[in-house]
């Protein structure tokens, strides 16, 4: 994965700019923005969302189909893809239950960031006129909203988004299986969620969809305390989903809390990655541009 | 262990702080709300119970600290020195109050045990006590000292606590020892002084024999016209009754039977005409009591009582309180009285004279010379004489007579207070016992200041005038009062102590003029065997009786013992709270109480720091 632009350049997606700012639209398209200009100032030409419309010629192909503008700018050879080739249908799932909302030192709360992450691809997929939908689910689907590419359909999208709020306990596995007998054609599914379920459910529920020829990618999203567990005095941790308490003194846990964490990430990434899924973990106080990053470069494998 | 400031010690109730919020702490930790609880609930508890010893180590660390900040404030000391002492003293009492049956070879099993008990190095010494301390074995080693007493024999002699803490102290030479002090405890052991200040560095241990709970005893025997009466005390709690024999030289010649209440005395009286010679003995039977007072021995030569020649002047006045005084005393007890007059002396001649036992002398004025030589050759020949100052008496008549040099007694005008012995444990106030206070209601307003050196004074005047003095002359014993005994200088003769103070005054000057054939065990002569009997002494028959007061069963406990030692705190030697303060002082334990503490407080930073979790 190519290193990202300079900081400068990703001001405009830094977490605690993008979560003063107002509508999810207005965040998401600041987002989108931001990254895209970084990314034309970037050497890595070929990560361009513009290109994502185009292919590199081959022999054989009608010099009628070249793109001369793009070739007086990259001094390449493009030819513009058939409408059919670009036509992909996405579909973002979003994790709303309870442990979505956590939020500890980082500017946003994980359901906070996945929903700007969310709405930050869906712009992009809208840009690249591909038909966009979004389902958020807790232990049941609670939201969805069918893949659709026209104007308006963007604009409820992240309204939706603007207006998710989180559930009860999570269940990703059932909407995985619900959705993978909904789908009916190639499709892009994005999930974003924490993830902080048994495994054995999510990666099965992935690998199904995956047989059906869907493509994945997985964003597991947490937040800085899940990921460094930085407490210092002994408390009482209180689940935030199913209100189980522990007594516990971080300094006798920490280690193998984190060899847990360690572990559980290590199992999502070995198998999801064995199946072909991508799966990017994403820290809450981290840009997006990561994420998005990660989309594109998923996106352009699959031309 | 001691502490010169225990008080302070006090301060360790402050543990209770640590220790209430080691408890309350652990209810009030923070919540917080967590996502991932199920990846904390399969994290090993091993450092969470870890995190536990680490707190109670933390506990423990800072209760120590406290306990030992207390602990050094207080000054602790140990007050005996490291180890056992030098010596162990062993000490039996032999009175006669141990002569109950089976009694004396309990107390010689204790006695040996004691012995036994020494520590390796410790040098042990036997005493065995009753009116004398006796060494039966120097320090040595412990069984030299257990085989000192496989011999011994419970004695006739009383309690007499005052001795053996005179020997013990002789014996430790002011230093260190262990005094184990095999006894029943009776009262009467220190009836007759106060209890001894005791060395710091001597530590009384007290093996205690069961109290006898009661005992019979014949305290005296006197002869009337037609019978003997001897007088039965019955110191139990139940009535006691058996039968009173009267024998003479050995062969039984009455009895009668007698009952006496619990606690009660009892006159018993056997008719029989007693001889006018002979050695009469009174015996009763007491198989459980104390063997020694079941019979008392009586001489019964006329010359028991002793003569008292009483030396008034011209006008035969003076002797008035005194000869009612003696003769207020009947029986044996009591003195056959003789009154004359300074003229009236002069017809006696030395025989005569050599047969009173005391000279009581009121008068010097028209004193011949013949009847001053008399006198002056009586006492040296072994009489007693008592000069009572007087008008009538002339101190330079006295010097003159006596041949006393630097001898004077200038009348004092001003009153002199009132009377107070010296020591009540002489044989003149030792019979008063708690009634020696009345002695001090006399008032005496002219006395005689005495120039007296090489006179033993015996009581003084509240104004700290020598009042009673004493000294040797020759063989005999002369008694000086400084007031008269007339009731011309002072109101004495109206004080219910007058005609006790006389009697024993003259009882003391007639004992000591060697003429007496009575005594008690305690102040038998010297050759005779301290065993009640009849013995020749100086060519005469006297009868040693024991001491009626060791009758008495009545015992102190221990801790009532002990407490009656007081340390001694006299100006020569140390106070005991310096002495104290110098042990502590060597000692200076309470800087490793404070290093200590340091350590605790060391362990409980290094315990206590985020590198340790």
């Amino acid at each position: 994965m190519p290193a990202p632009a300079t900081a400068r350049d990703l001001r405009f997606i830094d977490p605690a700019i993008i979560s003063r700012l107002g509508t999810m639209e207005l965040k998401a398209r600041t987002v989108v923005e931001g990254f895209l200009a970084g990314l034309h100032r970037s050497p890595y030409k070929g990560f361009s969302v513009e290109f994502a419309e185009y292919r590199q010629y081959l022999p054989g192909d009608d010099l009628s189909t070249l793109d001369w503008k793009i070739y007086a700018r990259s001094d390449r050879h493009y030819v513009k893809k058939f409408e059919e080739e670009t036509n992909l249908e996405c579909h973002v799932l979003l994790d709303v239950s309870a442990s979505m909302a956590y939020r500890g030192t980082a500017p946003m709360s994980k359901l906070e960031y996945g929903s700007v992450l969310a709405a930050s691809l869906a712009f992009l997929m809208h840009r690249q006129r591909d038909a966009t939908g979004l389902i958020a689910f807790d232990e049941r689907i609670t939201f969805r909203l069918p893949a659709g590419a026209r104007g308006g359909h963007l604009h409820a999208l992240l309204l939706a988004l603007e207006r998710m709020q989180p559930g009860k306990q999570s269940d990703t596995a059932r909407p995985l299986r619900q959705l993978s007998e909904a789908l009916t054609k190639r499709s892009l599914v994005v999930l974003i969620s924490d993830l902080l379920e048994d495994p054995a459910g999510v990666i099965k529920g992935l690998r199904h969809l995956k047989s059906r020829g869907t493509d994945l990618i997985v964003f597991q999203v947490l937040d800085p305390n899940e990921l460094t567990f930085p407490f210092k005095e002994p408390a009482k941790f209180r689940d935030v989903e199913s209100a189980e308490e522990l007594l516990a003194d971080p300094a006798a846990v920490r280690t193998a809390y984190l060899r847990e964490l360690a572990g559980l990430t290590l199992r999502y990434d070995r198998e999801l990655r064995g199946a072909g899924i991508d799966y990017v973990q994403l820290d809450t106080a981290q840009p997006l541009d990561f994420a998005l990053l990660a989309y594109l470069a998923a996106r352009q494998r699959r031309k | 262990m001691s502490f010169l400031s225990p008080l302070f010690l006090a301060g360790g109730l402050a543990i209770a702080i640590p220790i209430a919020l080691h408890l309350l702490r652990r209810d009030v930790a923070p919540e917080i709300p967590f996502t991932a609880v199920r990846l904390l609930r399969r994290s090993p508890l091993e450092q969470t119970r870890r995190r536990r010893l680490r707190d109670l180590l933390l506990l423990l660390a800072r209760v120590t600290a406290l306990l030992l900040l207390a602990f050094a404030f207080a000054r602790p000391y140990f007050a005996a020195a490291a180890g056992a002492p030098a010596l162990r003293i062993v000490a039996i009492d032999r009175s006669f109050s141990m002569g109950a049956p089976g009694r004396f070879e309990q107390a010689k099993t204790l006695a040996r045990d004691a012995a036994g008990e020494a520590a390796a190095g410790q040098q042990v010494a036997m005493i065995a006590f009753d009116d004398r301390a006796t060494i039966l074995a120097p320090p040595g080693g412990s069984g030299e000292a257990r085989r000192a007493i496989d011999a011994l024999e419970a004695g006739s002699g009383g309690t007499r606590f005052g001795p053996l803490f005179a020997r013990v102290q002789e014996l430790a030479a002011n230093g260190a020892a262990q005094l184990v002090i095999v006894s029943d405890l009776q009262r009467s052991g220190w009836s007759d002084e106060a209890p001894p200040a005791i060395a710091p560095g001597i530590d009384v241990d007290i093996r205690q024999l069961p109290d006898i709970k009661s005992n019979l005893a014949i305290r005296s025997v006197r002869r009337s016209d037609e019978a003997v009466v001897m007088t039965v005390v019955n110191a139990g709690n139940a009535a006691a009754s058996g039968t009173a024999r009267v024998s003479v030289d050995g062969q039984e010649r009455g009895s009668a039977p007698f009952n006496v209440p619990p606690g009660s005395t009892t006159d018993v009286a056997v008719r029989y005409p007693a001889p006018e010679r002979g050695v009469l003995t009174a015996a009763i039977d007491d198989p459980a009591g104390f063997p020694a007072d079941n019979s008392r021995v009586l001489l019964l030569d006329a010359s028991t009582r002793p003569r008292v020649t009483i030396v008034s002047g011209a006008d035969g006045e003076s002797g008035f309180y005194v000869a009612r005084a003696l003769q207020s005393v009947d029986g044996d007890d009591g003195f056959e009285v003789d009154e004359r007059t300074v003229t009236s002396l002069g017809a006696l001649s030395n025989e005569q004279l050599a047969r009173s036992g005391v000279v009581v002398l009121l008068s010097t004025r028209g004193l011949d010379r013949k009847s001053r030589d008399a006198i002056a050759a009586y006492v040296r020949a072994g009489g007693g004489l008592l000069v009572a100052a007087s008008p009538d008496v002339e101190a330079s008549v006295l010097a003159t007579t006596m041949g006393w040099q630097g001898f004077s007694g200038a009348v004092q005008a001003e009153p002199a207070g009132v009377l107070a012995p010296v020591d009540l444990r002489h044989p003149i106030f030792r019979p008063f016992g708690a009634l020696a206070v009345n002695l001090g209601d006399g008032h005496f307003e002219r006395t005689w200041t005495l120039r007296a050196e090489g006179w033993d004074v015996l009581a003084r005047f509240t104004n700290g005038a020598p009042a009673l003095v004493e000294k040797r002359e020759g063989k005999g014993q002369v008694l000086l009062f400084a007031s008269d005994l007339s009731r011309r200088w002072n109101d004495f003769p109206l004080n219910p102590a007058f005609v006790p103070f006389t009697v024993e005054t003259v009882r003391h000057a007639a004992a000591s003029s060697d003429r007496r054939r009575d005594y008690l065990v305690a102040d038998a002569p010297q050759g005779v065997a301290a065993r009640a009997g009849v013995y020749e002494a100086a060519g005469r028959r006297i009868v040693v009786n024991v001491d009626p007061r060791e009758s008495a069963p009545a015992a102190m406990s221990a801790t009532e013992f002990t407490k009656l030692l007081r340390p001694a705190d006299a100006v020569t030697s140390v106070p005991l709270e310096m002495r104290a303060q110098q042990v502590e002082s060597r000692q200076n334990l309470w800087r490793y109480g404070l290093l200590l503490m340091m350590l605790a407080l060391i362990a409980e930073s290094l315990v206590g720091r985020p590198a340790w979790r």
